[in-house]
């Protein structure tokens, strides 16, 4: 199971996300985000199923939660922005 | 004792607000470093605040800045709409914090509504300011000296109309007026954790519907590599480590203020402070009183004021005189010369401790 990480400028807008996805029973962690995600240094992000990762997508933004981008750890581990 | 000076701050403060700041300190790191557990269960306790604000102000959790104080975020918002040799329209019930901010950035200010409990004159004052030109408005929703509720909402919506940015100094109502952030409109509120809030002192909150300029520049926990605050709420206004105890003792302040209910702790310090009044009249002594009015009452008793307090804090009777950093207001009701005595209830405050303070209150005044 590939795992999908939503990465976010601030640890608020993370925050706001992951309560957000809670409410619509979907279950992601809050991470400090890995360095190879980071744009501009120092960031969080929402790790998530495979399934779940269009469908929060597309509640953070109905609810206006700015997030940066996505992206998708491969199964060799090599991560890979996604365009959902 | 007998507590009656809320209006500077709460006390005491709901035991758990004393617990939360404890177990803060025991539990948490500094939020938004770091991935490890005292970092995140810092986070965790900062958002939850940020949640519980955002309810209880009708906005968005980022639009919640936490500030040391209410001061503090009174400065930020002003600084930022406000620019030397800008008028900008006050009531003629603001505080110092309100005024010297002002001052120091050269405003023209334009002093409008002096007669205390009348909503007429404050709006038609405020619209001849509009008309005149006014450029900013930063209003207090209630004079911490007086106790007088301001039409906030209506000036609000002057703002709007005339596109003129407001700001609103929610010192002395937030916890027991209602305030809706969203709805009103306002740029900016400013408001204190350690008064109506009943947290600890050194935190506040500055609610933004507008992108402010910061007031401190440095680490966010965010974008380090710009040299740029970020430019996004909170993080734009919060440069620093946290208040993390503090925080955690607003929210459980928050959850107190909660179950008791903004209304009902509002209407139970009206009840008071009107029979206060009423009694203190009786007792001889020159009160003001008025519609709009919250929790908070001055009054001038038969002698001086200073001396009063002093011997009623003799009997442990906490109250407070003199010009309450508010030396507009008292210029605006007659009162800069000799000051008043300020009764100011709170959550905890009942009809014992008002029997009490006027007993006090009769025996000094028979000395």
């Amino acid at each position: 199971m590939r795992s999908y990480f939503v990465t976010f400028r601030s640890i608020t807008f993370a925050q706001r996300g992951q309560s957000l996805l809670a409410l619509n029973n979907i279950d992601a962690a809050l991470l400090r985000t890995p360095k190879w995600m980071q744009e501009r240094g120092c960031g969080y992000c929402l790790k998530m199923k495979q399934e779940q990762a269009w469908p929060a997508v597309q509640i953070l933004q109905e609810n206006k939660v700015n997030f940066n981008k996505v992206y998708v750890q491969r199964e060799n581990g090599e991560p890979q922005e996604v365009k959902l | 004792m007998i507590y009656l000076d809320h209006g500077a701050t709460s006390f005491p403060k709901p035991a758990a607000v004393a617990r939360a700041m404890a177990w803060a300190l025991g539990r948490c790191a500094n939020p938004g470093r770091g991935g490890y557990a005292p970092s995140m269960a810092a986070a965790r306790l900062v958002y939850r605040c940020r949640e519980q604000a955002s309810r209880l102000f009708s906005c968005l959790p980022e639009q919640v800045v936490f500030t040391p104080g209410c001061t503090q975020g009174l400065n930020m918002a002003i600084r930022t709409l406000v620019k030397p040799g800008m008028t900008v329209a006050i009531s003629g019930f603001e505080h110092n914090a309100v005024t010297r901010p002002l001052h120091a950035l050269n405003a023209r200010v334009r002093v409008c509504g002096r007669r205390l409990f009348d909503w007429e004159d404050t709006l038609a004052e405020f619209q001849r300011a509009l008309e005149q030109g006014a450029q900013a408005a930063v209003y207090t929703c209630a004079s911490n000296v007086f106790g007088y509720i301001l039409p906030v909402r209506e000036l609000a919506r002057l703002c709007g109309r005339w596109g003129v940015p407001f700001i609103l100094d929610a010192a002395q109502s937030a916890g027991s007026i209602p305030l809706d952030f969203a709805d009103l409109g306002a740029d900016f509120a400013a408001i204190p954790g350690h008064k109506g809030l009943l947290g600890p002192q050194g935190v506040g909150l500055l609610l933004c519907k507008t992108l402010p300029e910061p007031l401190v520049y440095g680490g966010t926990g965010s974008e380090s590599e710009n040299q740029e605050m970020p430019p996004y709420l909170p993080d734009r206004g919060e440069a620093g480590t946290m208040n993390v105890p503090g925080i955690a003792g607003l929210s459980a302040g928050l959850e107190t203020v909660n179950r008791l209910g903004v209304e009902a702790i509002g209407a139970k310090e009206r009840a008071l402070c009107r029979e206060c009044g009423e009694a203190l009249e009786d007792l001889g002594c020159r009160v003001f009183l008025g519609p709009h009015q919250g929790g908070t009452l001055s009054f001038l008793p038969k002698g001086d004021c200073e001396e009063l307090t002093s011997a009623l804090a003799d009997r442990g009777i906490a109250l407070r005189s003199g010009l309450h950093c508010s030396p507009l207001a008292h210029k605006s009701a007659g009162t800069l010369e000799s000051g008043t005595v300020r009764v100011s209830f709170g959550y905890n405050s009942g009809r014992e401790q008002l029997g009490g303070f006027l007993r006090a209150l009769e025996n000094s005044q028979k000395i």
